[in-house]
């Protein structure tokens, strides 16, 4: 079918044919975006944390008294507490910390070579005091240097050397190696593998962590612990009990597996995500519903015009075509100001939420579902529009 | 070249059965003008539409250059339609939303002739009504004589064997109406066989042959055709 | 009346001729305007002005009175103790409290199961700048250390049995506290006076001591607390009170435009006595914004209602065009029976009138719909989101608002439609 005549026809229905330009234009806008979005908290939740988000457990708990928030009570409070859980079937290591791995923030400082504060500092560096056990629980492997095995105290101040993950090692001493060096934390006795820490850190895999007695518990701590393969769901399910039977003044604060902190951490995202796709899909919906309508209205519409050009010789199949290239005529269109409209709603989200860029081959395939739908929408009423008879659609009253 | 043997069509709608045509017998010849009268109601518009395969039949057969229609698909009648048959409506239909030109190339487009070539014969169907100074016009910007006209130019601007005109005046004045009537007897003179629909005894005197049909049959006078009745 | 119920009967009839295109209609203005409203109460709520005749008379002060230098920093968003001694030099407010908040435990006697508390450590005009209505007993007259205790009334309920407790004594860690009043039912939403980080979106504390007894007793901040210098976080009363810990909020009120001036000239001055006193290395940058525009101050609108806002939006306006579009075949389709009636002798203004009886129906049938969607829209979204769970509410202004933008959306998709169909060319109608 000729497009010039296309064209002509729907230019003298400006007002419609625009309506429907941009509600296509705007349904591509939001799909290409959703799947954009998706896509990208797709991503995010896929990331390598460098943790075992399956076979890990952590526990927030705090003592509901605060003689035992204090040392040595919290001292063995805590081994009781841990030996208990390491008592558990199907349990492998257990440690604690003042907070666990994989969260959005929560305890953190400035870390600095002392020798270069200015060019060196790193603000927002988790820190983080564990049990010795805390690496074998995460399963982080040592890479330089050796694991402090207990608390270093020096007239009863803590003084716990530093372990840091590598990246962070290597951002803060470019030039050789970490392990030895001073900092104004403390000197550095390890550098070991990367792990996800906080989400508002300069850098998630940044981390410091020190051998050492909790700082204050009136924030809480934290149980890790890590399992057997396929045992999470077990221990999980008993965690709570055996800590009440260890002390019951506590209260325990919360419960999740790795997986469960590592999807919170994108929650947010994943919602927007969840209904802007829910939202894309009702678009296209609507869109199918209109495209529809329109046709059936126009086979309506134009009867006349149609059983003119069957009495010209047109073919059904022709007549078929030409409205369905009509339809996708409308569509390519639309996709074209929709590719448009995406750039302009990307700009629009991105001032609001971090959102990725659009790359090119989405807008083709956006516009490929939106060419199926909008085909399987126009199948009904342009097979009726065809079978309209000549005869009485070219007679005159 | 065409020839309706015994030839019926019925109407059914819910409450009643109309026999538009019973048992139809005609036949014509190439380069004939054949006028058809009779009574309103009578099938005229419906021989017309069967004629032009707009309509499909009951019973009997119809030939068209000794081929029966009887059987073919839609893609196949829509080509000889194309190919040999041109049509004038009394409400002319043309396509609002095309230019004069777009709609004499309407069916030339159909037939997948080249654009340079349809452009040609359009502008030639144009020139021959007189209208070709406006071609990118819209039917709107017509009279009703003009837009007859370029009715008229794209009905022949596929060279189409045969005409069939429904009334193709019932809606002008008489001068127009006899512009139209002249431009029909042009046409047939260049060998086209015509045949048209008309209230009109005068028109029905210029033709080569007058059928007149009542009641969905054709009228005696019509049978005692004496040229009709030779070629039968 | 008869009449109208005559028009009423014509459009249902009208309806029922071709119900599909009326379903569809239905169904898409109820779609838009329901996924629109689901989202729109979460963004009405979360902007929603809980003190609207004061929100612009609060004001939180903020400084650059920090040991470090840095050219352009943000003010520190919460302040140090020592700060806000310097800040309450000036009598130019009519009141101001600082506060925070922290976790405790209660329990009636020590034989009790801790009941997990939320506590807020502030000062007697807390309550009076932000109205908080009191049931029974007083408020302290100072916030010196007192072991006294003020609770919400759910609290007291939840303790007690019952609310009328004032001078009864119960645990908090442990300690004795004496209560010396309860709150009556008080919810404030955005909780406007301490919107860092996001947590105006939170609940409102349930128990309330004195900001010293806070200090003296070790409560930490279970919100942001940061420290500039090497103070010990475990040392409130020491540390916490002489050196650079920060963590908390300070609210003045301000109620003229004068003593507003007054107040930004005292913190230009301070800032400038500072600085000669060595105490201000960076360059000054005083901020005081109200409690009307802190949520925006603090950069914690939140970004994902409002992302989703200005879709739900473009999806409204879709739905808008998709459902007059619709209605429109569908008038068309009738305007044989129209162009009739107009030919029979009905007048513009009762067609008018049949119209709105369609437009009715169609906000009845929408706002059912839009109802039964927006549910089911702001459970999706709470589950989603359960940090705005809160705000979740759907209130008078809210339902007339709706009801509004249904009968809005409904004249327009009948109207346009409506007018093609009665005003057209009637011969041409009829001819046709
Ligand atoms: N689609 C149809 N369905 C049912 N009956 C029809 C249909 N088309 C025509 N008829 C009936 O067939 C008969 C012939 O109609 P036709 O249109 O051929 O008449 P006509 O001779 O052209 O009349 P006029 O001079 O008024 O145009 C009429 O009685 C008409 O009612
Ligand atoms: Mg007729």
């Amino acid at each position: 079918m000729s497009l010039h005549l296309l064209l002509q026809s729907l230019l003298r229905r400006k007002v419609v044919t625009g309506l429907l330009l941009v509600q296509l234009a705007m349904t591509l806008a939001l799909l290409l975006n959703s799947i954009v979005l998706a896509g990208q908290t797709w991503q995010k939740l896929h990331e390598d944390t460098g943790l075992d988000l399956t076979n890990s457990l952590t526990v927030e708990l705090k003592p509901t008294t605060p003689a035992l928030r204090q040392y040595p009570a919290l001292a063995d409070l805590l081994e009781r507490q841990m030996a208990a859980v390491r008592a558990l079937p199907g349990v492998v290591a257990v440690a604690y910390s003042n907070q666990p791995p994989l969260q959005r923030g929560g305890t953190n400082g400035n870390l600095y070579d002392p020798d270069n504060q200015e060019r060196s500092n790193i603000n927002n560096v988790p820190v983080y005091q564990v049990s010795k056990d805390f690496f074998d629980v995460l399963q982080i492997k040592v890479l330089e240097g050796e694991l402090p095995q207990a608390p270093l105290l020096k007239d009863g101040e803590d003084i716990s050397p530093l372990v840091l993950t590598q990246s962070l090692a290597q951002k803060l001493f470019p030039n050789g190696s970490a392990v030895g060096r001073q900092t104004n934390a403390g000197t550095v006795a390890a550098v070991v593998d990367d792990f996800y820490g906080q989400r508002n850190g300069v850098n998630s895999n940044y981390n410091r962590i020190q051998v050492a007695p909790l700082y204050s518990v009136d924030w809480g701590y934290n149980l890790l612990v890590r399992t057997e393969p396929g045992q999470a769901d077990a221990v999980q399910a008993q965690l709570a009990k055996v800590l009440q039977q260890v002390d019951s003044n506590i209260e325990i604060l919360y419960l999740r597996s790795f997986n469960e902190e590592h999807n919170r951490l994108y929650r947010n995202e994943f919602g927007l995500a969840v209904l802007l796709g829910l939202l894309s899909v009702l678009m296209l919906l609507v869109t199918m519903v209109s495209s529809y309508s329109n046709a059936h209205f126009h086979a309506l519409k134009r009867q006349q015009e149609i059983g003119i050009k069957r009495a010209l010789g047109a073919s059904k199949n022709m007549i078929f075509m030409e409205l369905f290239c009509e339809n996708w005529l409308n569509t390519v269109a639309g996709a074209m100001l929709g590719a448009v409209a995406a750039l302009a709603l990307n700009q629009g989200l991105s001032a609001v939420v971090s959102i990725p860029a659009i790359s090119w081959w989405l807008p083709l395939l956006a516009t490929l579902v939106l060419l199926i739908c909008v085909s399987a929408a126009t199948w009904y009423p342009a097979r009726i529009a065809t079978s309209v008879s000549p005869a009485t659609a070219t007679k005159t009253l | 070249m065409i020839q309706l043997k015994n030839l019926s069509k019925v109407f059914r709608t819910e409450l009643i059965e109309t026999h538009a045509l019973r048992q139809i017998e005609l036949q014509v010849s190439e380069g004939e003008f054949v006028a058809l009268t009779g009574p309103s109601g009578s099938g005229k518009s419906t021989l017309l539409n069967v004629l032009g395969t707009l309509e499909h039949f009951d019973e009997g057969d119809y030939l068209l250059d000794g081929q029966s229609v009887r059987g073919l698909s839609d893609r196949q009648l829509s080509a000889l339609r194309n190919e040999k048959i041109g049509f004038i409506f009394q409400g002319f239909n043309l396509i609002k939303d095309y230019s004069l030109l777009d709609n004499i190339e309407l069916p030339l487009r159909y037939r997948g002739i080249s654009a340079s070539d349809r452009k040609r014969r359009a502008l030639e169907a144009l020139e021959l009504v007189g209208l070709a100074a406006r071609k990118d016009y819209h039917p709107s910007q017509l009279s009703g004589g003009q837009q007859q006209r370029v009715a008229i130019a794209r009905a022949i601007a596929g060279q189409p064997r045969i005409l069939l005109a429904d009334e193709p005046t019932g809606n002008l004045d008489s001068l127009m109406a006899r512009q139209v009537m002249e431009l029909l007897e042009q046409i047939n003179r260049q060998g086209c066989t015509i045949l048209m629909v008309t209230h009109d005894p005068d028109q029905a005197r210029r033709a080569s042959r007058q059928v007149q049909i009542v009641d969905g049959q054709l009228s005696d006078a019509a049978m005692y055709d004496p040229l009709a009745a030779k070629l039968a | 009346m008869e009449q109208f119920f005559y028009y009423l009967k014509v459009s249902w009839v009208s309806i029922k001729r071709a119900p599909l295109p009326y379903a569809l209609t239905v169904f898409i203005l109820s779609l838009g305007l329901g996924v629109f409203f689901a989202n729109a109460t979460f963004y009405y709520q979360l902007n929603s002005d809980p003190l609207p005749h004061k929100s612009d008379k609060l004001f939180f002060p903020m400084m650059m009175l920090v040991p470090y230098e840095c050219a352009d920093c943000k003010p520190p968003s919460v302040l140090s103790y020592a700060n806000v001694q310097k800040l309450k030099s000036s009598d130019i407010p009519t009141a101001e409290a600082a506060m925070y908040s922290s976790d405790g435990y209660l329990r009636l006697d020590s034989t009790a199961l801790p009941t997990p508390v939320k506590v807020r450590l502030t000062e007697p005009d807390f309550f009076h700048m932000l109205e908080v209505p009191l049931l029974h007993g007083a408020i302290w007259p100072d916030s010196k250390n007192r072991q006294e205790i003020v609770l919400s009334k759910a609290m007291a309920e939840k303790m007690f049995g019952s609310t009328d407790v004032v001078g009864k004594q119960l645990l908090l860690d442990d300690r004795s506290f004496a209560v010396v009043a309860v709150l009556d039912d008080w919810q404030m939403l955005p909780r406007l006076y301490d919107a860092n980080n996001g947590n105006h979106v939170n609940e409102v504390e349930d128990v309330y001591i004195p900001l010293e007894t806070g200090y003296d007793l070790n409560y930490l901040s279970n919100t942001q607390s940061q420290t500039f210098d090497d103070a010990d976080y475990r040392k409130l009363a020491s540390d916490g009170r002489s050196k650079a810990l920060h963590q908390l909020q300070y609210w003045v009120q301000l109620d003229t435009e004068a003593q507003q001036q007054a107040y930004q000239q005292f913190m230009a001055n301070l800032a400038e006595d500072e600085k000669k006193a060595g105490r201000h290395p960076s360059p000054v940058n005083n901020q005081l914004p109200a409690m009307r525009n802190i949520v925006a101050y603090f950069g914690g609108e939140s970004g994902d209602i409002k992302a989703f806002a200005l879709v739900t939006l473009l999806f409204l306006v879709v739905c808008l065009f998709n459902a007059s579009h619709l209605s429109l075949n569908r008038y068309l389709s009738n305007q044989y029976e129209f162009s009739l009636r107009r030919a029979l002798g009905a007048s513009r203004w009762q067609l008018q009138q049949q119209m709105l009886a369609d437009v009715l129906l169609m906000t009845v049938f929408a706002i059912s719909g839009a109802l039964l969607i927006g549910f089911g829209g702001t459970a999706l979204m709470n589950y989603l989101w359960p940090i705005n769970a809160l705000f979740a509410r759907w209130d008078l202004t809210l339902m007339l608002f709706l009801l509004a933008l249904t009968f809005a959306a409904s004249y327009l998709v009948t109207l346009y439609p409506a007018l093609r169909a009665s005003f057209g060319a009637l011969n041409q109608q009829l001819k046709e």
